[in-house]
């Protein structure tokens, strides 16, 4: 027990020392972008047929919300708010607190990617443990060529193939949105969770797509190997079932993966930039793109703490999960 | 147990997303006869932790659905001055254009039901001081600002300019001043409000602690949002979500009887693109102007009932040059360059369905030229129509000179520039191949190039690390605002308490770098930038002759080549409603809400 408390604390520290030290790079990094949010603002809202003047007048108080005094300031003045969990306010959708907007946005990316992973965590392990038990049939064949190309497709490839033919051909899906507001009012029941299924299906699906390739091939290769270990052999000899044999394959086999597992768990507050923007799903990877592009500097620096923050307790997370789901790591530790 | 554990996350996350969601409710009532109009709203995306305020930059008040002005700014080619009745029901102007009395709406009533009074609209104005900018900028020196607001009855309220300089913009200022219900913004204000607005208007240091008093009470009410919406509008809003916002009818609303949707469904997005693949998906009843690339025009008009209305856009697409980078400073070369690129070809590739080739470079779209000034004086500018003899005599002239089918410049160094243009304009990335490719077999190798996104553009552009790149000008109906594009900051010129000052290239903005003055034939020497800061002040009648010279100078000194003017190509489906705007329509920049209020937009029977 003392041990694993001071591994946890071990973790806690490299974790805190790396989210900082992430924090300060993407500090500067975002302040070095060209760019002035002000005039993003302005020159956007010409385009859209405002007048001048009436630009001028709703971009005015944006000025005040631009992080502003030089760079050290800056930095001091954010670090500062960190400490007291303060990510600051947006400068785009002017004073909104960071934390809103991001923890506003947050579950629907949970939801979305967390769907995609398991999905494809699920099709990729079966079908790998297919591909390798057949791997000289053609279903082994086929299955592991199926897996190699959708894992060479990029996920917006799949998504814009999705939404081109299931919201534009053929218009079974919404080509947006989290829910049909005018239907549904969010709350805990039927018609409102199905409706956020329906609009779920295809992003998720791109997800799940572009990603099950990777699960697949790696289940293959990690099933293959253990296939040829002598405890299979042993329990062969033992008289053991065929599907006890099964059972310590499986077991051995995944291992390997939860680890990948628990690090994309990370990856889901990340979100997938290209899907969400694509099916128009308003989570974090949208969120973040707008803010880019607006030049939000405190949205970027929320965001990319929150993500960063994310990929770490997950690491941490699959590396004590692994001491519990493996013996022999528990046992040198 | 692996599946219980799926389904255990999926419903955790369906709660959090559920639980992260405003405005909780277990049913939606279905929408009447009316229907649900489903649309979008230009000025801003949509996002659901933004107050109900009008003045938040993402707010969730959208304009001429729950939000509403004194008056709406119709699309009039020369009167900037014209507006569509809002809450102000009439108004009337003094001689000197310095004070206006505006008569609200008799039956103008909010979605509460208590009726909208001029207190209100003393409210909104201190509201507008509060956030700055036009009229309500509090400055020492800062002339024709709003000065005093006076209630005459309960529906009747005057506004008075601060005395100094005539502006132009006073009257339209007010009219598109936000109107703020007093029983919910009123109690956000100091009681000495007005009081501090005077105090600031001085110069002394306790004016400016008043100024920085009412600064910081305007990052406050920007940010301030009442937890029920208030309308004077058409709508209310119902419930808002990252997606989309719901509007219902607000049965209060003065012309309720002329409104057809019950509600309204105006769906989020942070691009064309998103607004595209809605209409291709055929899932909005109207849409606002976006400059569409020509494939996509296809596809959203083979959507089962879908239409166009077209009409006035008082923009203009221009290529501007930076007169830093040699040979631009020459007018010959700029000018050259105007009969070597065929405008109708570039219009053609870059902005087929929204726009029309520019007839003249003037620094006005073309009808609003022919408006000003008249079709015999607009017949007067040079087309610039293309002309490979006169451009070869011209640069000739500026002393270049051709080389194996290449000009050269007088250094001995090929005639060679970049043309910028910004990623994910399709319109003006189009255009600017098209140009490169046209004055490249012309002998001048120009490459187009593109800027990672429209920020940087700006950015670099203003810093003037363009040689040349597109730009919008002509931006009507205001003149000054046309002129001001051209010969404003980004050419030197700035006005500051009355007073015009020029800033050489290079200097606090100046990316154009043209000559603060310059001799043009039959007109004598011109300084554009005083000119354009005429136009700010003077009446609307008194202006022509300025915009015939501005007219001609910038004919003849060519900073920026006009390629197209664009038009308002909106896209809309008849389906579901029909008796929509016609074409040319004054409303057509506006809102669909506003559409609505006029009578538009009914129901299909």
């Amino acid at each position: 027990m003392k041990s694993f408390l001071w591994r946890l604390a071990g973790h806690l520290t490299r974790g805190l020392a790396m989210i900082w030290a992430v924090t300060t790079f993407t500090f500067f990094l975002i302040r070095l972008m060209p760019g002035d949010p002000v005039q993003v603002q302005f020159e956007k809202l010409i385009a859209q047929g405002m007048s001048p003047d009436q630009a001028e007048a709703a971009t005015a108080i944006t000025y005040g919300f631009v992080p502003h005094g030089p760079v050290w300031r800056q930095y001091l003045d954010y670090v500062t708010g960190l400490a007291q969990l303060d990510l600051g306010v947006s400068v785009e959708s002017q004073g909104i607190p960071v934390a809103d907007r991001v923890f506003g946005a947050m579950p629907w990316t949970v939801l979305l990617v967390l769907s995609g992973i398991l999905v494809s965590f699920l099709i990729g392990v079966g079908l790998g443990v297919v591909a390798a038990l057949r791997r000289g049939s053609l279903t082994g064949h086929s299955l592991s060529i199926a897996g190699s190309l959708l894992h060479g497709v990029p996920p917006f490839v799949i998504g814009i193939v999705l939404a081109a033919l299931f919201t534009r051909r053929w218009r079974w899906f919404p080509s947006g949105g989290q829910y049909n507001g005018d239907k549904v009012a969010p709350g805990f029941y039927a018609d409102f969770m199905l409706d956020v299924a329906y609009h779920m299906v295809l992003p998720a699906a791109a997800f799940a797509l572009a990603s099950y390739g990777g699960w697949l091939l790696a289940m293959r290769s990690s099933v293959a190997s253990v296939l040829g270990d002598d405890f299979l052999l042993a329990a062969e000899l033992r008289g053991l079932t065929r599907w006890m044999r099964f059972r310590y394959l499986a077991r051995n086999a995944i291992l390997p993966l939860f680890t990948v597992l628990a690090i994309s768990f990370g990856l889901v507050f990340g979100g997938a930039i290209f899907i969400e923007r694509i099916f128009n799903y308003p989570g974090l990877g949208m969120m973040l793109y707008a803010s880019i592009g607006a030049r939000d500097f405190s949205m970027m620096s929320g965001s990319f703490l929150i993500i960063t923050a994310a990929v770490i307790v997950a690491n941490i997370l699959a590396d004590l999960l692994y001491t519990v789901i493996d013996p022999r790591v528990r046992r040198q530790t | 147990m692996k599946r219980s554990v799926c389904a255990i996350a999926a419903a955790l996350a369906i709660t959090l997303a559920a639980g992260a969601t405003a405005g909780c409710s277990p049913s939606k009532p279905e929408a009447k006869s009316g229907g649900t109009y489903t649309s979008v709203d230009a000025f801003h995306a949509i996002d659901p932790q933004a107050p109900i305020n009008p003045y938040a930059g993402k707010g969730n008040a959208f304009q001429g659905y729950n939000a509403m002005p004194l008056g709406f700014r119709k699309n009039h080619l020369t009167d900037h001055n014209q507006h569509y009745p809002a809450i102000a029901e009439s108004w009337q102007v003094s001689s000197d254009g310095a004070e206006v009395t505006i008569k609200i709406q008799p039956k103008a009533k909010w979605s509460d039901g208590t009726p909208v009074t001029s207190e209100d609209i003393r409210t909104s104005a201190a509201v507008a001081f509060t956030q700055g900018g036009s009229i309500f900028a509090i400055a020492p020196g800062s002339a024709g600002a709003l000065g005093e607001v006076t209630t005459v009855d309960e529906k009747t309220i005057k506004f008075t300019q601060a005395p100094g300089a005539r502006n132009n913009t006073f009257l339209f200022s007010i009219l598109a001043m936000w109107v703020l219900p007093k029983s919910v913004y009123g109690p956000q204000l100091p009681a000495d409000f007005w009081d501090k607005v005077k105090t600031g208007a001085g110069a002394t240091d306790a004016a400016k602690a008043a100024r920085d008093e009412i600064t910081a009470l305007g990052k406050k009410l920007i940010t301030f949002g009442p937890p029920k919406d208030v309308s004077a509008g058409p709508f209310v809003l119902d419930s808002v979500s990252a997606s989309e916002a719901i509007l219902v009818k607000n049965q209060h609303f003065f012309a309720a009887d002329k409104i057809g949707p019950d509600k309204v469904r105006l769906r989020n997005y942070t691009g064309n693109e998103q607004i595209w693949n809605y209409l291709t998906a055929g899932e909005l009843d109207g849409a606002p102007f976006t400059a569409t690339p020509p494939n996509v025009v296809e596809q959203i008009m083979k959507v089962p009932g879908a239409g166009k209305i077209t009409g006035l856009s008082q923009v203009s697409a221009a290529l501007m040059f930076n007169q830093k980078y040699a040979p631009f400073e020459k007018v010959e070369v700029r000018q050259a360059l105007a009969y070597l690129i065929d405008r109708t070809e570039v219009q053609k590739v870059g902005a087929p369905d929204s726009g029309k080739p520019a007839e003249h470079t003037s620094g006005l779209i073309e009808d609003a030229g022919k408006a000003w000034i008249g079709d015999a004086e607009v017949g007067k500018l040079n087309p610039y129509n293309p002309d490979k003899a006169k451009a070869e005599a011209l640069l000739t002239q500026a002393g270049l000179t051709r080389k194996d089918g290449k000009w050269m410049l007088a250094s001995g160094q090929p005639f060679t520039f970049k043309l910028q243009v910004p990623n994910g304009f399709s319109d003006w990335v189009a255009a600017g191949k098209n140009i490169a490719s046209q004055l490249s077999n012309a002998g001048i190798a120009v490459e187009a190039t593109t800027s990672a996104d429209y920020a940087v553009y700006q950015k670099e552009m203003a810093e003037g690390k363009y040689a040349a790149g597109f730009w919008l000008v002509a931006l009507g109906p205001s003149t000054y605002n046309a002129y001001a594009r051209l010969y404003g900051g980004a050419n030197g010129w700035s006005a500051f308490g009355g007073k015009l000052s020029h800033k050489p290239a290079g200097e606090g903005g100046n990316w154009i770098g043209g000559a603060e003055t310059a001799n043009v034939a039959g007109l004598g020497v011109v300084n554009p930038g005083e000119l354009t800061y005429q136009l700010s002040q003077l009446p609307v009648d008194q202006a022509k002759e300025s915009i015939i010279k501005l007219a001609k100078y910038t004919n003849d000194q060519v900073p920026g080549i006009q390629m197209w003017n664009y038009v308002n190509v909106q896209f809309i489906n008849t389906t579901r409603y029909e008796n929509f705007p016609p074409t040319n329509c004054e409303c057509l920049r506006l809102p669909h809400g506003v559409w609505m209020q006029l009578g538009y937009i009914q129901p299909k029977k």
